[in-house]
């Protein structure tokens, strides 16, 4: 199934790309999707499906939009 | 006593006076300095009810132990004064070098009283003071001021100015430092141009008083270039504060269109990638190891400096999705020393006035060209409108009546930062009981709600998030007066802080001893408040009304059909009032002020209106 990955900030930079859409296995979870992906495991992150927090071992749907961000603190 | 110069200075711009006054080791440990001994101040000297762009009122400028110490991010001074804009306590920080050149001339604060008889520049070097004509720059903007003293004195001096905006007595007008700073949101630049106080020029050569001054210069050296590692490694400068606007557009938290809605398909255009893309410098604060000031050349070639508040509201709220047309409108505010974030909702609620009837006009969201002119005329009270657009949004809805009051996105006068708290509970509550009216800078918890509570719940754990922040963010970091940026955003450990205070004063003070004059500080705000407004009501803690309103609900995304519950979020308020130890007015209890020492300041409060 297709999913869109969205980047946010400096986690374009390390990961190579800001935006775009990919294939995965069925059953991927948010966990295993960013083991697909180059950033750094020891980063705090966040991520967001749709719009909304996921948690690590909810599994994706086809369409779906993934924000991956570092957790910004409102300046 | 170490860590304090022990003196204040204090100028009277009507009589040309000036005097150095010493302040006592109790004052210094209990106020610690900044917004504690600015609001310690205001409280013991100025009159409830005195007009704020009065000669009575007082301009502050204070810093603390930590000010202009070679640390990691130490440039801060704050301005405070009675808010024209709020009217009672309002305050900001900026980064500026008078944080170390008014310490090593001896001050830990100055009070600037009266009202001078032409435009005016201070100049402090040491125990000189001289009021100088600053006739040739009044009714200049702030980039030719500071050129101008620059001129005068070298690059290296601290500066405080302001522009047309305060000149005009602007209710948002701020204070500008280094060409690219500014703060003082409530105001602070009016209350300079009320006294016909153009610029504040410091010099100073003392050292500054330093229990173990080998140990904080090794101690700051070192984690200065740890700080700036953890930068290099994470990369947060590479897009600063704009890398959030992505996220916020995600998650539903933008403000569009006078935060009627809270994303758009056209943000991206104006995002931190864009702006990193566009950038041609990037500057920072004295001591800085995160310089977040990102420039690009804006719609007339100017270079204009944008972080993510003044892109959120002068971008995407006002529906203005071209970088450079935002980065014009910046440019704009700060030549003319406006608040951009102020100035942003300004526009978008007299846009959004129009679309609903409240009033009369030509101005429409995405109309760069006239949100130009309309900044112009703000600043210079041009006209009918002009005037009333440099009077803040709450003064503008009352105006127009038709209920706009419930879309004038402001708390208490001061209009809110560029988080959409649509259906966010805790940053609505973040806004609601910030000190001196809606700001983001005390607390911000929307990663917090969404990442590690549910975004729906109105529960105690976020009320306890918001009192955690206002310590350190509201706190700590405004009155030792540094930069809270290493520790928010890159981790930079908390106990550093105290480390650096106990270092440079010789004192032994823990996070706790921290926390407690915060909530003293945030205490005596609140009293100041009452004293001004003595029939004060739990309203006063609320966002905007709109938030509540059903039909403003998005229709789609994250949160379509979701807006803020009122009953819930007055459950919210009594959580945090509760764990505050406040009154159900949110004004602190007789209890809590005598847990807090301020028995003395309690009974000055009850002259004017009932404690419980």
């Amino acid at each position: 199934m297709k999913v869109r990955i969205k980047m946010i900030g400096p986690l374009i930079y390390e990961a190579g790309f800001s935006e775009k859409e990919i294939e995965i296995p069925a059953e991927t979870t948010a966990e295993t999707l960013i083991d697909m992906i180059h950033i750094s495991k020891q980063r705090p992150k966040i991520v967001t499906r749709n719009g909304k927090a996921v948690a690590p071992n909810e599994h994706l749907e086809e369409g779906d939009k993934i924000a991956i961000s570092p957790i910004y603190s409102g300046g | 006593m170490y860590g304090w110069t022990g003196n204040i200075l204090r100028v009277n711009l009507t009589t040309k006076s000036t005097k150095k006054e010493a302040y006592s080791e109790e004052f210094a440990k209990k106020w610690v300095g900044g917004r504690g001994f600015a609001v310690k101040i205001l409280y013991d000297e100025l009159k409830p009810g005195i007009d704020p762009l009065g000669p009575e009122n007082k301009f502050i400028v204070a810093l603390g132990p930590i000010a202009g110490i070679p640390a990691p991010n130490t440039g801060k001074a704050v301005v405070a004064a009675k808010s024209p804009l709020t009217g009672f306590y309002g305050d900001g920080n900026l980064g500026t070098r008078v944080s170390e050149h008014l310490r090593k001339a001896g001050y830990d604060a100055l009070i600037v009283e009266g009202k001078a008889s032409r435009p005016t520049m201070l100049y402090i070097e040491d125990d000189k003071v001289e009021f100088l004509p600053a006739d040739e720059v009044w009714g200049k903007g702030t980039y030719a001021t500071n050129d101008w003293i620059y001129g005068k004195y070298g690059k290296g001096v601290g500066v405080l100015n302001i522009g047309q905006g305060g000149e005009n007595l602007n209710r948002y007008a701020v204070v500008r430092s280094m060409e690219g700073r500014a703060g003082g949101r409530p105001g602070m630049g009016a209350v300079m141009g009320s006294k016909l106080l153009k610029a504040i020029v410091v010099k100073g050569h003392r050292p500054i008083p330093q229990a173990d001054p080998q140990g904080m210069k090794a101690l700051g050296a070192g984690d200065l270039k740890k700080v700036q590692q953890i930068d290099r490694e994470t990369g947060w400068s590479i897009q600063s504060t704009t890398g959030v606007l992505a996220w916020c557009n995600e998650v539903a938290g933008l403000p569009v269109r006078n935060f009627r809605k809270t994303h758009h398909p056209d943000a991206w255009k104006i995002d931190g990638e864009r702006l990193n893309n566009a950038r041609i410098a990037t500057y920072g604060c004295p001591n800085c190891t995160m310089r977040c000031g990102i420039t690009i050349h804006d719609h007339e070639g100017h270079e204009a400096e944008l972080d993510y508040e003044n892109i959120g509201l002068l971008g995407s709220n006002l529906e203005i999705f071209d970088l450079p047309q935002v980065g014009s409108l910046n440019y704009l505010c700060d030549e003319y020393g406006l608040d951009t974030m102020s100035a942003g909702c300004v526009l978008s609620f007299y846009a959004d006035a129009i679309d609903h009837g409240a009033t009369s006009g030509d101005f429409k969201f995405g109309d760069a060209e006239r949100a130009k002119e309309l900044l112009r005329m703000a600043a210079f009270r041009k006209g009918k409108l002009g005037n009333l657009l440099a009077e803040g949004s709450l003064r503008m809805a009352r105006e127009f009546g038709h209920n706009s009051e419930a879309y004038a996105m402001q708390v208490k006068g001061l209009e809110v930062a560029a988080y959409n708290c649509k259906f966010i509970p805790g940053q609505a509550l973040a806004y609601g009981v910030a000190a001196i009216g809606a700001h983001h800078r005390e607390a911000w918890i929307i990663t917090f709600e969404i990442k590690s509570t549910t975004r729906e719940s109105y529960g105690p754990e976020k009320a306890a998030k918001v009192i955690e922040l206002q310590r350190i963010r509201g706190g700590m970091f405004e009155f030792i007066v540094a930069c809270r940026f290493p520790w928010i955003e890159l981790g930079w450990p908390l106990d550093n802080y105290p480390k650096y205070f106990n270092t440079i004063t010789g004192l032994n003070w823990t996070l706790d001893d921290m926390w407690r004059t915060a909530d003293r500080i945030y205490s005596l705000i609140k009293l100041n408040f009452l004293r001004e407004f003595p029939g004060v009501t739990r309203k006063a803690d609320y966002p905007p009304a709109v938030w509540f309103d059903p039909s403003n609900a998005d229709t789609e995304g994250p949160i379509a059909g979701r807006v803020l519950e009122i009953e819930k979020y007055d459950s919210l308020l009594q959580h945090y009032y509760d764990q505050r130890g406040y009154d159900n007015r949110g004004i602190p209890t007789k209890d809590t002020l005598k847990k807090l020492d301020l028995a003395e300041e309690a009974a000055k409060a009850e002259k004017h209106a009932k404690l419980t």
